[in-house]
């Protein structure tokens, strides 16, 4: 094309890190002139987006060269929270933290440092690397109560499946929608996510819309009428925090009506019998006066999922924000299992990371090469979540965050003395409870702060802020599920470094041993041996690659071919080879092997008086199109298209309550008070209220104690922490507490 | 023969991404093209918008988004007022606002009755959408917005081809394509699939028989005494009458054997659903 000789060099790289972007894996292309990049569109050669983008994408450049970007390292100058920084270099950045990081754990023990991530896009590698070099097992989504994103998923599926499954959009082949192997689903159900504004969980929201274009058509669970919900077949307008229980009705009916597949369950399929038996108790009736959807409209629902094979399943994070998470996602994991919708071209089918890279080293035979076997059994042990939570203790290695917060706190069983805070907006965006966090990050006598913006978090509590890099400013690896893909650094910009550098390097003067990589490229290399390409190679393919047909990492039915179990045997990688519907793990860890249904700790239900108070429920986190979380309110484009913090409101309850559009309004509830801008729109049921997450004005005041207007506009400061499913994991009630609206009267704001 | 572009925008598929109102703003904010268009300040115009409409009431609730370019009219208001040929229709049909001519010239702004055209107090001239002209006349085959359109809601063409996609979607589409304001008489070479109406719903539920549905149960919607459309609830007892005029009167009479009729009125100033119409069974004398 005649425009592109204006540029210096175009760079194929793929979107995936804190610093502007979001979980999905597209390819870009970034235009860069003079070492600086001029443009980004999506990359119409990458199988992922089909040359699509979205908004974040598209103001890339509003995010890398914003002035308030931090593009050096600071140190504090005066009290926390006065916002007074001097610029240091590198040098002084790394010797003050290993000096002082050193002192502490000399002093109350090495576990006494936490490590906190945000939401996870290429982080998990950089900081278990630099926990465990330092020799902390307390490696944790801190304010995340319940962890309650897609870890309750992941783990409910690992336990009846011994393997992972995702709606198949046909992602994992080269040629998509065109390869002959692929059909669409003729049945989709979208289960408490909106995807076309956001790609969470490696998912790219607009593949969706491909399959509906092919042929696939909607059953939507979801309390809002969404996009995709207002074009669905069946919109279940779900009462938020009852998914459990729709699951285990759907189910009745199915097996009830005989239109489960029956040689699929008889072969591949362990306790359907008991499954059976449980299911009894949700019948439809029950089930309608528990979840508030007409009885006949899932009933229709689950027989036409049951009766359109293939058929997919796609959710999202308010499955892991229900009351008993691990046994929601399990229920609706059974779904797929009993109608033999596993694996299958069009179906759930399993997801493993592509071509078996890992992106960093967490198998315990990995971890205990380079760490040793004492500090192994040290994160079995002294992880903060382990001894109370065999779940927590045994699946994935982070700590228990609603735990962590209390531990803080009260100092037991073990003091907590400092925090690692890398890429995660704890104040402004992730924690439950903001009040509680903010006294116990106070308490803390050291805090780093690895981010690209001033937020509320590093405002008020950083001693140091080391200025991280975007994905367009580094090198990095993805292998969550497919394809396998390179970021490939095109620019600098100031002396920002990618937390894979920052984290290498300090790793290294913890521990030298447990860092045998000369740099980040030679770790790549290391981890990209099994794909037999090296990273350099893979930059240079349009930076990604599609396992090979015929590898454990490709689709489809390899439970009959033998390639899920380390045997070599046909079946699934569980103890019994099968599906488990009534699950050993569980049973393991000492929970019930089967999935139930129990109400939200506050609810019309469970708490009437409280509901008579309070008569509306609120539902926090539904995604905007043009932010990612707590990121992105700087961004001029995108503020100006979602411009304030709103409260969605239905008409008829605005009405009763004497609220116009537009109106600033208190949420109340039994916690506090949070002020929104009212959104009166008929979306929302009656009966419920929608506010966004992660809302703080970063062109308001930062410093102590305005902290970019959080005190008054973030929501979550009515979510209590300690919800936590018996498990561990899931139950932060993010979508199930109680509230209500009142107009700010003249004189209160 | 001469090229003439046009657009057409599917608002059944857009899902409100956004896209091509950032696609635009990447393109044209900070960015010159002499002869085109002068910059587009970083904040304050839309000059391709994106409009949220949510219809209806609980649990009847429709949502769409309709995309407003610049309509590149035929016979466009804005070329009328302006002096000095500030503003001139190309060959091709885009209507360009001449930045150094057209300054001063706020009458323009106000010419256009789709309010697509934004002032520009720095630099104190009218400024809109170009249909990206710049890139057309560098051998682009669309424009940015378009081809970041990941739902293909925007189609872009040349109307003078018969083979482009959109003069292929023109003909087969025939009778589904609107433009915004007809009545304007302007005659937009951008034209809409699917531009929201005002509809009609509502769920028949027999008196006797609350637990089943009512399925199949006849309902006729009329003006006027003549009957203009008829339907059959579903197997759930739902009926929706879609595509309706706006601020009309309406009424809806429900029929089914056995049963006394039911007459509903609705004025369509707004979307409504009816909620649940109740019918009672004509009681039956014994013999
Ligand atoms: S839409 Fe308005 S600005 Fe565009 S050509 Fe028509 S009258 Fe002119
Ligand atoms: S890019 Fe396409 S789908 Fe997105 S808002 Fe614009 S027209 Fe709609």
């Amino acid at each position: 094309m005649a425009g592109e000789q204006k540029w210096d060099k175009v760079v194929r790289t793929t979107v995936w890190s804190a610093g502007a972007g979001c979980h999905g894996g597209c390819g870009a292309k970034l235009f860069v002139k003079d070492g600086k990049v001029m443009k980004v569109e999506g990359d119409e050669d990458h199988p992922w987006n089909q040359g699509r983008s979205c908004p974040r994408l598209l103001s890339l450049t509003q995010y890398m060269y914003h002035p308030d970007r931090v593009t050096y390292p600071l140190k504090r100058a005066g009290e926390r929270g006065e916002g007074k920084w001097v610029r240091i270099s590198w040098e002084e950045a790394f010797d003050t933290i290993v000096q002082r990081l050193t002192e502490i754990g000399d002093k109350y023990g090495r576990e006494s440092v936490l490590f906190c991530q945000g939401t996870g896009r290429d982080i998990g590698g950089p900081i278990s690397l630099l926990a465990y070099s330092y020799g902390s097992p307390n490696w944790v989504q801190f304010g995340l109560s319940g962890q309650s994103c897609y870890t309750p998923r992941l783990v409910a599926m690992f336990a009846t499946m011994g393997d992972y499954a995702v709606a198949d959009a046909s992602q994992f082949l080269e040629k998509r929608y065109n390869d002959p192997q692929w059909t669409p689903p003729r049945c989709i159900i979208v289960w408490g996510q909106n995807p076309p504004p956001t790609c969470p969980d490696a998912f790219f929201g607009h593949w969706i819309v491909d399959c509906m274009k092919r042929g696939s058509q909607l059953i939507v669970v979801d309390p809002r009428v969404t996009w995709l919900a207002s074009r669905g077949k069946y919109h279940l307008q779900i009462r938020p925090g009852t998914d459990g229980a729709l699951a285990l009705g759907m189910m009745n009916v199915i097996i009830n009506e005989g239109l489960y597949d029956k040689d699929f369950v008889d072969k591949w399929t362990y306790g359907f019998d008991q499954l059976k038996e449980r299911v009894q108790e949700y019948t439809p009736d029950n089930v309608a006066e528990i979840t508030w959807i007409p009885k006949e409209d899932f009933i229709a629902a689950a027989r036409f999922y049951a009766t359109s094979k293939p058929a997919a399943i796609h959710w999202g994070m308010p499955i892991d924000m229900n009351p008993q998470a691990t046994v929601v996602a399990q229920a609706i994991s059974h779904l797929w299992c009993i109608t033999g919708n596993v694996d299958i071209p069009g179906g759930n089918v399993i997801a493993r990371p592509s071509h078996g890279v890992t992106a960093y080293p967490y198998s315990t035979a990995e971890l205990e090469r380079l760490y040793g076997q004492e500090f192994i059994k040290n994160i079995l042990s002294r992880k903060i979540g382990a001894s109370r939570y065999p779940m927590v203790r045994d699946f994935r290695h982070w700590a228990q965050p609603d735990l962590a917060v209390d531990q803080v706190l009260s100092g037991d069983p073990y003091p907590i003395k400092a925090a690692w805070i890398q890429t995660t907006n704890i104040l402004g965006g992730q924690a439950a409870d903001t009040r509680k966090h903010y006294e116990a990050l106070k308490q803390l006598e050291f805090i780093v702060v690895v981010d690209l913006f001033h937020n509320p978090t590093s405002m008020a509590v950083a001693d140091i802020f080391l200025p991280a890099a975007t994905f367009a400013e580094k090198n990095s690896l993805r292998s969550w599920w497919t394809p396998l893909s390179a970021l490939v650094k095109a620019v600098q910009v100031g002396e920002c470094k990618s937390d894979w550098e920052i984290n290498l390097e300090l790793a290294r003067r913890f521990n030298p041993k447990g860092v045998p990589w000369k740099d980040v490229k030679e770790l790549f290399d290391s981890r990209l041996e099994v794909s037999g390409l090296t990273f350099d190679q893979l930059a240079e393919k349009g930076s990604w690659e599609m396992a090979r047909e015929g590898h454990p990492s490709k689709p489809y039915r390899r439970y009959e071919k033998g390639l899920l179990r380390p045997d070599g045997k046909p079946g699934f990688s569980t103890s019994t080879g099968k599906l488990e519907l009534w699950s050993k793990c569980y049973e393991g860890w000492g929970l019930d092997p089967l999935p139930y249904f129990e109400e939200p700790p506050e609810s019309p239900v469970r708490t009437p008086e409280l509901w008579e108070e309070y008569p509306l429920i609120l539902v926090s986190g539904a995604r905007s199109s043009v932010f990612f979380h707590s990121e992105h309110r700087m961004i001029p484009w995108l503020r100006e298209l979602d411009p304030h913090p709103v409260v969605e409101i239905n008409p008829q309850t605005a009405r009763e309550l004497n609220i116009e559009d537009g109106e600033w309004v208190y949420i109340e509830s039994k916690r506090g008070q949070v002020k929104r801008k009212a959104k009166v729109t008929p979306i929302v049921p009656p009966w419920l209220v929608m506010a966004p997450h992660g809302w703080w004005l970063p062109e308001t005041q930062g410093t102590e104690p305005y902290l970019f207007g959080i005190w008054d506009y973030n929501i979550n400061q009515l979510i209590p922490t300690g919800c936590q499913s018996q498990s561990g994991y899931g139950g932060g009630a993010y979508k199930t507490m109680l509230c209500r609206i009142t107009k700010i009267k003249e004189g209160r704001e | 023969m001469v090229k003439k572009y046009g657009m057409i925008v599917d608002i059944t598929r857009c899902n409100g991404c956004y896209n091509c109102f950032l696609a635009c703003r990447d393109e044209f904010c900070g960015n010159d093209y002499p002869g085109y268009s002068v910059a587009q300040p970083f904040s304050g115009q839309f000059w391709v918008k994106v409009i949220e409409k949510e219809r209806g009431q609980y649990p009847k609730v429709k949502v769409a988004y309709t995309v407003i370019p610049c309509m590149q009219c035929e016979k466009p208001s804005c070329v009328d007022v302006s002096s000095n040929k500030a503003v001139y229709q190309r060959l091709d049909g885009i209507v360009i606002i001449d930045p150094e001519k057209a300054k001063g010239q706020k009458q323009i702004v106000n010419a256009c009755p789709y309010r697509v055209i934004y002032w520009n107090e720095e630099k104190n001239i009218p400024q809109k959408c170009t249909f990206c002209a710049h890139l057309l006349d560098q051998g682009w085959k669309e424009p940015r917005c378009v081809e970041s359109c990941p739902t293909k809601a925007l189609v872009f063409g040349d109307l003078n081809d018969p083979d482009s996609e959109i003069s292929r979607i023109i003909a087969t589409a025939k009778g589904k394509l609107e433009v915004l304001h007809p009545e304007y008489g302007l005659m937009p070479k951008v034209q809409y699939i699917g531009i929201p109406k005002r509809f009609v719903a509502g769920e028949v539920v027999f008196r006797d028989k609350k637990d089943e549905c009512a399925a199949g149960v006849k309902v006729t919607l009329s003006s006027k005494g003549n009957a203009d459309k008829v339907t059959k609830t579903d197997n759930y007892g739902d009926f929706e009458f879609e595509g309706l005029d706006a601020d009309k009167d309406y009424t809806v009479s429900i029929e089914h054997s056995g049963y006394s009729a039911k007459k509903v009125k609705v004025k369509t100033n707004i979307d409504t659903y009816l909620g649940e119409i109740l019918l009672g069974k004509i009681a039956v004398k014994n013999k």
